[in-house]
Protein backbone atom coordinates (compact mmCIF):
# COMPACT_ATOMS: atom_id res chain seq x y z
CA UNK A 1 0.00 0.00 0.00
CA UNK A 2 1.29 3.47 -0.89
CA UNK A 3 1.82 6.20 1.71
CA UNK A 4 -1.25 7.98 0.34
CA UNK A 5 -3.28 4.78 0.70
CA UNK A 6 -2.17 4.26 4.32
CA UNK A 7 -2.98 7.90 5.15
CA UNK A 8 -6.46 7.58 3.61
CA UNK A 9 -7.09 4.35 5.57
CA UNK A 10 -5.95 5.99 8.83
CA UNK A 11 -8.17 9.01 8.19
CA UNK A 12 -11.07 6.66 7.48
CA UNK A 13 -10.52 4.86 10.80
CA UNK A 14 -10.33 8.21 12.63
CA UNK A 15 -13.60 9.42 11.06
CA UNK A 16 -15.33 6.14 12.00
CA UNK A 17 -13.97 6.40 15.55
CA UNK A 18 -15.21 9.99 15.98
CA UNK A 19 -18.59 9.05 14.51
CA UNK A 20 -18.93 6.13 16.95
CA UNK A 21 -18.22 8.44 19.89
CA UNK A 22 -21.20 10.62 18.92
CA UNK A 23 -23.56 7.96 20.18
CA UNK A 24 -24.12 6.97 23.79
CA UNK A 25 -26.40 4.39 25.34
CA UNK A 26 -27.45 2.45 28.40
CA UNK A 27 -29.64 -0.56 29.03
CA UNK A 28 -29.64 -0.01 32.79
CA UNK A 29 -31.26 3.40 33.06
CA UNK A 30 -33.79 4.23 35.71
CA UNK A 31 -37.29 5.65 35.49
CA UNK A 32 -39.63 6.07 38.41
CA UNK A 33 -43.08 7.53 38.71
CA UNK A 34 -45.18 8.88 41.53
CA UNK A 35 -48.94 9.26 41.65
CA UNK A 36 -50.16 11.28 44.62
CA UNK A 37 -53.74 10.38 45.45
CA UNK A 38 -55.83 11.92 48.22
CA UNK A 39 -55.37 8.92 50.52
CA UNK A 40 -52.06 7.42 49.47
CA UNK A 41 -49.08 7.88 47.20
CA UNK A 42 -48.19 5.16 44.75
CA UNK A 43 -44.79 4.87 43.19
CA UNK A 44 -42.85 2.42 41.06
CA UNK A 45 -39.35 2.14 39.69
CA UNK A 46 -37.80 0.61 36.59
CA UNK A 47 -34.10 -0.30 36.44
CA UNK A 48 -33.81 -1.56 32.86
CA UNK A 49 -34.44 1.48 30.70
CA UNK A 50 -32.77 1.48 27.30
CA UNK A 51 -31.66 4.94 26.22
CA UNK A 52 -29.74 6.05 23.13
CA UNK A 53 -28.40 9.55 22.55
CA UNK A 54 -26.88 10.89 19.36
CA UNK A 55 -24.90 13.82 20.71
CA UNK A 56 -24.27 15.17 17.23
CA UNK A 57 -27.92 15.53 16.26
CA UNK A 58 -29.43 15.71 19.76
CA UNK A 59 -31.80 12.86 19.02
CA UNK A 60 -32.67 10.79 22.03
CA UNK A 61 -34.73 7.65 22.51
CA UNK A 62 -35.90 5.76 25.58
CA UNK A 63 -37.76 2.48 25.83
CA UNK A 64 -39.08 0.35 28.69
CA UNK A 65 -40.99 -2.88 29.08
CA UNK A 66 -44.05 -2.07 31.17
CA UNK A 67 -43.86 -5.26 33.23
CA UNK A 68 -40.44 -4.14 34.47
CA UNK A 69 -41.94 -1.53 36.82
CA UNK A 70 -41.56 -2.67 40.41
CA UNK A 71 -44.00 -1.55 43.11
CA UNK A 72 -43.75 -1.97 46.86
CA UNK A 73 -47.27 -3.42 46.93
CA UNK A 74 -48.00 -6.51 44.85
CA UNK A 75 -51.68 -5.62 44.45
CA UNK A 76 -50.85 -2.24 42.93
CA UNK A 77 -48.37 -3.87 40.55
CA UNK A 78 -51.05 -6.34 39.44
CA UNK A 79 -53.62 -3.58 38.92
CA UNK A 80 -51.07 -1.46 37.05
CA UNK A 81 -50.29 -4.24 34.57
CA UNK A 82 -53.77 -5.72 34.22
CA UNK A 83 -56.16 -2.79 34.53
CA UNK A 84 -54.30 0.45 33.85
CA UNK A 85 -51.53 0.05 31.25
CA UNK A 86 -52.65 -3.41 30.02
CA UNK A 87 -49.08 -4.67 29.71
CA UNK A 88 -49.97 -7.83 27.79
CA UNK A 89 -51.63 -5.74 25.07
CA UNK A 90 -49.16 -2.83 25.16
CA UNK A 91 -45.88 -4.36 26.41
CA UNK A 92 -43.60 -1.36 25.97
CA UNK A 93 -43.45 2.40 26.13
CA UNK A 94 -41.10 4.60 24.12
CA UNK A 95 -40.07 8.21 23.98
CA UNK A 96 -38.43 9.60 20.85
CA UNK A 97 -37.30 13.17 20.91
CA UNK A 98 -34.88 15.91 20.08
CA UNK A 99 -32.81 18.03 22.46
CA UNK A 100 -33.82 21.48 21.22
CA UNK A 101 -30.76 23.27 22.65
CA UNK A 102 -28.27 20.54 21.76
CA UNK A 103 -25.80 23.14 20.48
CA UNK A 104 -25.41 24.49 24.04
CA UNK A 105 -24.26 21.14 25.42
CA UNK A 106 -20.54 20.48 25.24
CA UNK A 107 -20.30 16.71 25.33
CA UNK A 108 -16.51 16.84 25.34
CA UNK A 109 -16.33 19.15 28.38
CA UNK A 110 -17.20 18.09 31.92
CA UNK A 111 -20.05 20.14 33.33
CA UNK A 112 -23.76 20.40 34.02
CA UNK A 113 -25.98 21.65 31.22
CA UNK A 114 -29.69 22.51 31.17
CA UNK A 115 -31.54 20.78 28.39
CA UNK A 116 -34.98 20.85 26.84
CA UNK A 117 -36.31 17.90 24.92
CA UNK A 118 -39.31 17.76 22.62
CA UNK A 119 -40.71 14.54 21.32
CA UNK A 120 -43.45 11.96 21.45
CA UNK A 121 -44.28 9.51 24.19
CA UNK A 122 -46.03 6.28 23.26
CA UNK A 123 -47.83 4.68 26.18
CA UNK A 124 -50.84 2.34 26.29
CA UNK A 125 -50.91 2.45 22.47
CA UNK A 126 -51.36 6.24 22.39
CA UNK A 127 -48.71 8.63 21.08
CA UNK A 128 -48.72 12.21 22.38
CA UNK A 129 -46.29 15.13 22.18
CA UNK A 130 -44.22 15.75 25.30
CA UNK A 131 -41.84 18.58 26.16
CA UNK A 132 -39.61 18.31 29.21
CA UNK A 133 -36.71 20.09 30.81
CA UNK A 134 -33.81 18.41 32.51
CA UNK A 135 -30.09 18.41 32.88
CA UNK A 136 -27.21 16.65 31.21
CA UNK A 137 -24.16 16.11 33.37
CA UNK A 138 -20.99 15.29 31.46
CA UNK A 139 -18.25 13.60 33.45
CA UNK A 140 -15.24 11.93 31.90
CA UNK A 141 -16.83 12.17 28.47
CA UNK A 142 -19.96 10.30 29.57
CA UNK A 143 -23.33 12.05 29.73
CA UNK A 144 -25.93 11.47 32.44
CA UNK A 145 -29.49 12.44 31.50
CA UNK A 146 -31.94 13.50 34.22
CA UNK A 147 -35.42 14.88 33.84
CA UNK A 148 -38.74 15.24 35.67
CA UNK A 149 -42.01 15.78 33.91
CA UNK A 150 -45.73 15.16 34.32
CA UNK A 151 -48.10 13.20 32.14
CA UNK A 152 -51.87 13.00 32.31
CA UNK A 153 -53.15 9.41 32.34
CA UNK A 154 -56.30 10.50 30.48
CA UNK A 155 -54.14 11.65 27.53
CA UNK A 156 -53.10 8.02 27.09
CA UNK A 157 -56.60 6.63 27.60
CA UNK A 158 -55.63 5.03 30.90
CA UNK A 159 -58.88 4.92 32.83
CA UNK A 160 -59.12 5.12 36.61
CA UNK A 161 -62.00 3.09 38.08
CA UNK A 162 -64.29 5.24 40.26
CA UNK A 163 -63.61 2.97 43.27
CA UNK A 164 -59.95 4.02 43.39
CA UNK A 165 -60.29 7.62 42.16
CA UNK A 166 -59.06 8.89 45.53
CA UNK A 167 -55.99 6.62 45.41
CA UNK A 168 -54.79 7.24 41.86
CA UNK A 169 -54.14 10.73 40.56
CA UNK A 170 -54.65 11.49 36.88
CA UNK A 171 -51.35 13.40 36.94
CA UNK A 172 -48.27 11.22 37.23
CA UNK A 173 -44.79 12.61 37.84
CA UNK A 174 -42.07 10.77 35.92
CA UNK A 175 -38.36 10.95 36.79
CA UNK A 176 -35.67 9.77 34.40
CA UNK A 177 -32.04 9.10 35.35
CA UNK A 178 -29.79 7.45 32.75
CA UNK A 179 -26.00 7.32 32.87
CA UNK A 180 -24.80 6.65 29.35
CA UNK A 181 -21.72 4.93 27.96
CA UNK A 182 -20.11 5.48 24.55
CA UNK A 183 -21.63 3.21 21.94
CA UNK A 184 -18.83 1.22 20.34
CA UNK A 185 -19.80 0.12 16.87
CA UNK B 1 -77.76 -18.82 72.46
CA UNK B 2 -80.67 -17.42 70.51
CA UNK B 3 -80.86 -17.72 66.75
CA UNK B 4 -80.53 -13.93 66.41
CA UNK B 5 -77.33 -13.82 68.47
CA UNK B 6 -75.84 -16.64 66.38
CA UNK B 7 -76.59 -14.76 63.17
CA UNK B 8 -75.06 -11.52 64.53
CA UNK B 9 -71.89 -13.34 65.63
CA UNK B 10 -71.63 -15.10 62.26
CA UNK B 11 -72.02 -11.79 60.38
CA UNK B 12 -69.41 -10.09 62.61
CA UNK B 13 -67.00 -12.97 62.07
CA UNK B 14 -67.52 -12.73 58.32
CA UNK B 15 -66.89 -8.96 58.37
CA UNK B 16 -63.74 -9.47 60.49
CA UNK B 17 -62.47 -12.21 58.15
CA UNK B 18 -63.13 -9.99 55.12
CA UNK B 19 -61.34 -7.04 56.74
CA UNK B 20 -58.30 -9.19 57.62
CA UNK B 21 -58.19 -10.64 54.08
CA UNK B 22 -58.53 -7.15 52.57
CA UNK B 23 -55.79 -5.70 54.76
CA UNK B 24 -53.40 -8.57 54.02
CA UNK B 25 -54.12 -8.35 50.30
CA UNK B 26 -53.68 -4.54 50.30
CA UNK B 27 -50.34 -4.69 52.11
CA UNK B 28 -49.00 -7.81 50.32
CA UNK B 29 -45.52 -7.27 48.90
CA UNK B 30 -44.23 -8.97 45.74
CA UNK B 31 -42.98 -12.45 46.68
CA UNK B 32 -39.25 -13.09 46.70
CA UNK B 33 -38.33 -15.54 43.97
CA UNK B 34 -35.87 -17.37 46.22
CA UNK B 35 -38.49 -19.80 47.48
CA UNK B 36 -40.61 -20.05 44.34
CA UNK B 37 -40.19 -22.80 41.74
CA UNK B 38 -39.39 -21.82 38.16
CA UNK B 39 -42.09 -22.47 35.55
CA UNK B 40 -39.44 -23.15 32.88
CA UNK B 41 -35.74 -23.96 32.91
CA UNK B 42 -34.00 -22.84 29.75
CA UNK B 43 -30.50 -21.91 28.61
CA UNK B 44 -29.87 -18.28 27.75
CA UNK B 45 -28.85 -18.81 24.11
CA UNK B 46 -31.94 -20.94 23.35
CA UNK B 47 -34.19 -18.39 25.04
CA UNK B 48 -32.79 -15.55 22.92
CA UNK B 49 -33.19 -17.69 19.80
CA UNK B 50 -36.83 -18.47 20.62
CA UNK B 51 -37.63 -14.75 20.87
CA UNK B 52 -35.60 -13.63 17.86
CA UNK B 53 -37.19 -16.38 15.74
CA UNK B 54 -40.79 -15.67 16.77
CA UNK B 55 -41.25 -13.18 19.57
CA UNK B 56 -45.04 -13.48 19.52
CA UNK B 57 -44.97 -17.26 20.07
CA UNK B 58 -42.22 -17.06 22.69
CA UNK B 59 -44.06 -14.20 24.41
CA UNK B 60 -47.17 -16.37 24.78
CA UNK B 61 -45.15 -19.37 25.97
CA UNK B 62 -43.35 -17.46 28.72
CA UNK B 63 -46.00 -14.85 29.64
CA UNK B 64 -45.79 -13.95 33.35
CA UNK B 65 -43.53 -16.96 33.95
CA UNK B 66 -40.69 -17.42 36.39
CA UNK B 67 -37.67 -18.67 34.47
CA UNK B 68 -34.51 -20.42 35.60
CA UNK B 69 -31.99 -19.32 32.96
CA UNK B 70 -28.71 -21.16 32.60
CA UNK B 71 -25.76 -19.66 30.79
CA UNK B 72 -22.52 -17.77 30.79
CA UNK B 73 -22.15 -14.34 32.35
CA UNK B 74 -21.34 -11.82 29.60
CA UNK B 75 -21.06 -8.85 31.93
CA UNK B 76 -22.33 -7.35 35.15
CA UNK B 77 -23.77 -3.85 34.69
CA UNK B 78 -24.15 -1.62 37.70
CA UNK B 79 -26.00 1.62 38.21
CA UNK B 80 -25.77 2.88 41.77
CA UNK B 81 -26.84 -0.01 43.99
CA UNK B 82 -28.61 -1.82 41.17
CA UNK B 83 -27.03 -4.71 39.30
CA UNK B 84 -27.89 -6.45 36.07
CA UNK B 85 -26.30 -9.75 35.13
CA UNK B 86 -26.09 -10.09 31.36
CA UNK B 87 -26.12 -13.66 30.01
CA UNK B 88 -25.71 -15.25 26.62
CA UNK B 89 -23.23 -15.75 23.83
CA UNK B 90 -20.37 -13.23 24.01
CA UNK B 91 -20.16 -13.08 20.21
CA UNK B 92 -23.83 -12.06 19.93
CA UNK B 93 -25.14 -8.58 20.77
CA UNK B 94 -28.45 -10.01 22.00
CA UNK B 95 -28.65 -11.11 25.63
CA UNK B 96 -30.75 -12.17 28.56
CA UNK B 97 -30.62 -9.26 31.00
CA UNK B 98 -31.36 -10.13 34.61
CA UNK B 99 -32.13 -7.17 36.86
CA UNK B 100 -31.12 -8.44 40.26
CA UNK B 101 -33.18 -8.35 43.43
CA UNK B 102 -30.97 -5.91 45.33
CA UNK B 103 -31.76 -7.46 48.72
CA UNK B 104 -30.22 -10.74 47.56
CA UNK B 105 -27.48 -9.58 45.24
CA UNK B 106 -24.90 -8.54 47.85
CA UNK B 107 -24.96 -11.97 49.47
CA UNK B 108 -24.95 -13.90 46.21
CA UNK B 109 -22.60 -11.88 44.04
CA UNK B 110 -19.38 -13.38 45.43
CA UNK B 111 -17.61 -15.36 42.75
CA UNK B 112 -19.86 -14.22 39.91
CA UNK B 113 -17.66 -12.99 37.11
CA UNK B 114 -17.54 -12.77 33.34
CA UNK B 115 -17.44 -16.20 31.70
CA UNK B 116 -18.80 -18.10 34.71
CA UNK B 117 -21.69 -20.49 34.07
CA UNK B 118 -24.58 -19.80 36.44
CA UNK B 119 -28.34 -20.22 36.78
CA UNK B 120 -30.49 -17.20 37.52
CA UNK B 121 -34.14 -17.28 38.46
CA UNK B 122 -36.22 -14.28 37.47
CA UNK B 123 -39.65 -13.04 36.44
CA UNK B 124 -39.79 -12.41 32.70
CA UNK B 125 -40.87 -8.88 31.79
CA UNK B 126 -40.65 -9.29 28.02
CA UNK B 127 -38.53 -8.97 24.91
CA UNK B 128 -37.00 -5.70 23.78
CA UNK B 129 -36.42 -5.86 20.06
CA UNK B 130 -33.56 -3.68 18.87
CA UNK B 131 -34.84 -1.24 16.27
CA UNK B 132 -31.56 0.63 15.91
CA UNK B 133 -29.43 -2.32 14.80
CA UNK B 134 -26.76 -1.06 17.21
CA UNK B 135 -27.67 -2.55 20.55
CA UNK B 136 -28.90 -6.13 20.14
CA UNK B 137 -32.28 -7.45 21.26
CA UNK B 138 -32.80 -8.54 24.84
CA UNK B 139 -34.99 -10.82 26.90
CA UNK B 140 -35.48 -9.04 30.21
CA UNK B 141 -36.08 -10.51 33.66
CA UNK B 142 -36.44 -8.73 36.97
CA UNK B 143 -36.49 -9.58 40.71
CA UNK B 144 -33.70 -12.03 39.84
CA UNK B 145 -31.86 -14.24 42.29
CA UNK B 146 -28.88 -16.48 41.72
CA UNK B 147 -29.89 -20.11 42.01
CA UNK B 148 -27.40 -22.04 44.13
Amino acid sequence: MTRKGILTALLGIMVLSVSAQDKFFTKSGRISFVSKGLIETNSAAHKSVTAVLDSKSGQVQFSVLMKGFEFRKALMQEHFNENYVESDKYPSSTFKGQITNNGDIKYQTDGEYNATVKGTLTLHGETKPVEATGKITVKGGKPRLQSDFNVQLSDYKIGIPSMVKDKVNNTVNISVDCSLEPLKS
Amino acid sequence: MSRRTTIIIAVLLLIAAGAIWGYREFTRVPASLTDLDADHTVDAVSLIKEFTTNDSLAGKKYRNAILAVQGQVKSIDSSGNFYTIVMGDTSDMSSVRCSMDSSHFAAMSAGIQRGKAITIKGAITGFKKDETGLLGSDVELNRCVVQQ
